[in-house]
């Protein structure tokens, strides 16, 4: 294999795991938010004890996103050292303001929240638990600008030697991708954390466990998802149009379309097909007369063509057709199945199906609810793949290509080093899955004494000699 | 314009050398505490060592992080030449920092906690190394063309200089975690650190002294900078002032002072850190790039300067007030609670 194909193997498979454990902690972080909101608006102490039993498997995700995140922001100097010279008065300004202001915060304010729980006020705490919140989803903010700049780059002028020289940096932050990408992303972030919680409080009223503790946190979700799951679909949708506006070669790509269809005509839409690169046509493929055009404009002809794959030379095309055309289907999938699934329990929720008395009898919802778990997750990474794999082979899209933008490096280098993240993954991802089932199995600490709302300091007021790392009681075995 | 084209580069590599220092100081002590717990003797000290770094290893290492960010940022050029001249020491570091950063939490649910224990203080070590050698590579000069792309081979960063480097950076990193552990914990365990630290003030020093007598011989560049009028009086201070505080420093721990051996340890990180700076400045890979040809685009820095320069008292703020909330002693593991 040549440097370049294993430089973005390393990429992707970094990045493919790195983003398991934002996804949760960014809209989990939000979650937290309203609980202990909830608990300091009602003083009901079950909130209390909801925020500290999330807040166990928060910092669990953690401590496995910053471990894998690190290697994220090095890779751009070690790998792709060309394009962090052509980008870096942009991108590099980028990645410094995630740090500094969203990395920091998100950082700073973790240690309050998670141990300051006796150590500060109730409302200083408070403040902790958001600003580790905003930070997180400001750095969502950040790093989708980031990408969204790579996809549909603007703001500045590219020099004879590839150098990107900013113009108008407002221009460049506010790339034609930038608002949906962060919208997009904010949603999945939420919605990935809603079904986890979701789903999780569901195995817990299967399994006869609190089954009304949980069913708090189960109606907090589906209150949420209520909103959150139509939004996504329908933002979504506004970045497929994006796409078919900005993005050519993808939405070809997305579509295994090979054939361009002209402006004014009405466009089949494919529903599943198998590409083949060999022959420039589908082996076989099933369509739904005109729905495309519905897809993208909402109406029965297409305003603009949508040019098939053949309109641009080989090179200049996306390769790995199968892996864009199923992901993208899979995590549109996905989007529908979750909101199908949060119209249902809506549905019982309304006909009173949903009370401490009755959710334990809800078995096949919970079940769905359980099952659904994960599917966030599988969304969010396929719709990662359809927008980096999709944007090949450019890394920033028409302007620097993906072999153009490596380091040169001797390719034993970088396979090991790609052995080695394999190898340290596989075994971080079997440790988080072992740990984080523990901590379910071994559930919410419902005896915790509540802090006092009342209380302007720690209680017993000493400040001599204390454990400046209060471990949450419950997380000892 | 032209003054701009001087005046920002050279705020830029003050911010970044800030960094850079906030970083070895405040993870310094993190990797050093954690390299100290490979020779813990029972589970509760290793916990107590463990806790005592719970709530701020966290933000310590996005210092690292903003460093990197602002280089790639203010100096893409040597952003993209150094990290892929090192390639394999930072890969050491990045996989060091990936099994500390876990261990925190996986030891804290594991039953059995011996290979926890293992990536927390083999993963600091390894992070330590790696940066050593980082740094030690640096110094010592990395191959570019005219361009100022990286053209030297894979293995150019080992030296016997820059494993000399990385040999007395840990034993930096042991120092300034053993006074840290001095101020953090009591008894016999104190007792304990009070011994590693005077260890570790003795391999330090003999570190330093090996490379303030080989780097003026072995590196011509830092000879010229350094012997020659007016440098030569800033230079001759500084290993002067460096004697002062290590004596200063050995005294304070016989005289088993809690707050004063880490303040001494920190002022001789600072000097260090001072006379390693002049030595580079105004390079950024010494004698090869320097930080006017290395510099973005002077919209690019002012730009910068506006989103992170401004924050830079804001964060500051809000880590030592985190420093403030936990203050104090951690009495043992085993008092953890409410």
């Amino acid at each position: 294999m040549d440097v370049v194909a294993l430089s973005r193997l390393q990429f992707a498979l970094t990045a493919i795991f790195h983003m398991l454990w934002p996804v949760l902690t960014t809209g989990m972080a939000i979650y937290l938010v309203i609980v202990e909101g909830l608990w300091l608006k009602t003083k009901q102490p079950q909130y209390y004890h909801h925020a500290r039993f999330w807040a166990k498997l928060y910092v669990l995700n953690f401590g496995i996103g910053v471990a894998s995140g690190l290697p994220m922001e090095f890779q751009f100097g070690t790998n792709w050292a060309p394009l962090s010279e052509a980008t870096g008065d942009f991108l590099g300004s980028i990645l410094g303001f995630e740090s500094a202001m969203a990395f920091m915060l998100e950082a700073g304010f973790l240690g309050i929240m998670l141990f300051g729980w006796k150590r500060v006020p109730p409302v200083m705490h408070y403040v902790a638990t958001i600003m580790v919140a905003f930070g997180a989803n400001l750095s969502t903010f950040w790093i989708l600008t980031a990408n969204s700049w790579m996809q549909t780059p603007a703001g500045g002028d590219f020099l004879a030697n590839g150098k990107f020289i900013v113009r108008d940096y407002f221009e460049a932050i506010f790339n034609p991708f930038m608002v949906n990408s962060v919208a997009h992303m904010f949603m999945a972030t939420l919605e990935t954390s809603l079904f986890v919680i979701g789903g999780i409080s569901a195995w817990y009223i299967l399994n006869q466990r609190h089954p009304e503790f949980f069913g708090k946190s189960f109606k907090i979700v589906l209150a949420l998802a209520i909103a959150v799951a139509p939004l996504q679909i329908y933002i979504g949708h506004l970045s497929g149009e994006q796409v078919y506006h900005q993005q050519p070669t993808k939405l070809a790509a997305m579509e295994a379309q090979w054939e361009t269809l002209p402006a004014g005509e009405a466009a089949d839409w494919s529903l599943l097909a198998w590409p083949n690169q060999q022959t420039e046509t589908n082996t076989w493929e099933l369509k739904i007369p005109k729905a495309l055009s519905y897809i993208l404009e909402v109406k029965p002809t297409l305003s603009a063509p949508v040019y098939g794959l053949k309109d641009f030379a080989p090179e200049d095309r996306p390769h790995q057709l199968g892996l864009i055309y199923y992901s993208f289907r899979t995590m549109v999938g996905i989007g529908f199945f979750l909101a199908g699934l949060m119209l249902i329990t809506t549905l019982q929720w309304v006909r009173g199906k949903l009370s401490a008395e009755t959710i334990s009898q809800q078995r096949w919802l919970m079940r769905g609810w359980l099952l659904s778990a994960p599917l966030g997750y599988i969304a969010v990474e396929s719709g990662w793949i359809v927008r980096c794999v999709g944007r090949q082979p450019w890394t920033v899209y028409g302007k620097i290509r993906t072999v153009d933008a490596a380091s040169n490096l001797p390719a034993g280098d970088v396979l090991t080093s790609l052995t080695i993240f394999a190898t340290i993954y596989t075994l971080l991802f079997i440790s988080a899955l072992y740990f984080g089932s523990r901590i379910i199995r071994h559930g919410p600490n419902l005896e915790m004494p509540v802090p006092s709302l009342e209380a302007s300091g720690p209680e017993d007021g000493s400040t001599a000699q204390h454990q400046p790392n209060q471990r949450p009681v419950e997380a000892k075995q | 314009m032209e003054t701009l084209d001087y005046f920002l580069p050279q705020v830029w590599f003050a911010i970044l050398a800030l960094f850079l220092l906030l970083y070895v100081m405040l993870d310094g002590f993190d990797l050093g505490v954690g390299i100290l717990s490979l020779t813990s003797s029972t589970e509760e000290r290793r916990g107590i060592l463990m806790t005592s770094l719970g709530n701020v290893w966290d933000a310590n290492e996005t210092w690292l992080v903003i460093m990197g960010g602002s280089l790639f940022g203010a100096f893409p050029l040597a952003y993209g030449t150094i990290l892929n001249a090192l390639y394999m020491p930072i890969w050491m570091m990045i996989f060091g920092l990936i099994f500390r950063a876990v261990a925190f939490e996986f030891r804290e649910h594991a039953r059995r906690k011996f290979f926890w224990n293992l990536a927390f203080g083999a993963g600091s070590f390894l992070a330590a190394l790696g940066q050593g050698f980082a740094l030690g590579a640096v110094l010592a000069g990395i191959q570019v063309d005219d361009q100022g792309h990286f053209i030297g081979s894979t293995w150019d960063w080992l030296s016997w200089q820059s494993l000399l480097i990385a040999l007395t950076l840990i034993q930096g990193y042991v120092l300034i975690g053993s006074t840290y552990l001095i101020m953090k914990t009591s008894g016999p365990l104190q007792e304990t650190h009070y011994r590693t630290a005077k260890l570790a003030a003795i391999t330090t020093l003999v570190g330093a002294v090996l490379i303030t007598i080989t780097t003026p011989i072995f590196f011509e560049y830092a000879r010229e900078r350094l012997f020659q009028a007016p440098q030569i009086y800033v230079f001759a201070v500084i290993p002067l002032l460096g004697i002062l505080f290590i004596w200063q420093l050995l005294r304070s721990l016989n005289a088993q002072a809690e707050q004063a051996p880490f303040i001494w340890t920190i002022s001789i990180f600072v000097l260090t850190f001072l006379g390693l700076a002049m030595i580079v400045f105004p390079y950024i890979i010494p004698t090869q790039i320097s930080i006017y040809q290395a510099a973005a685009a002077p919209s690019s820095l002012v730009f910068m300067i506006i989103f992170i320069g401004f924050l830079i008292p804001i964060m500051l703020a809000y880590n030592i007030y985190q420093y403030v909330v936990f203050r104090g002693k951690i009495t043992s593991e085993a008092a953890y609670g409410e």
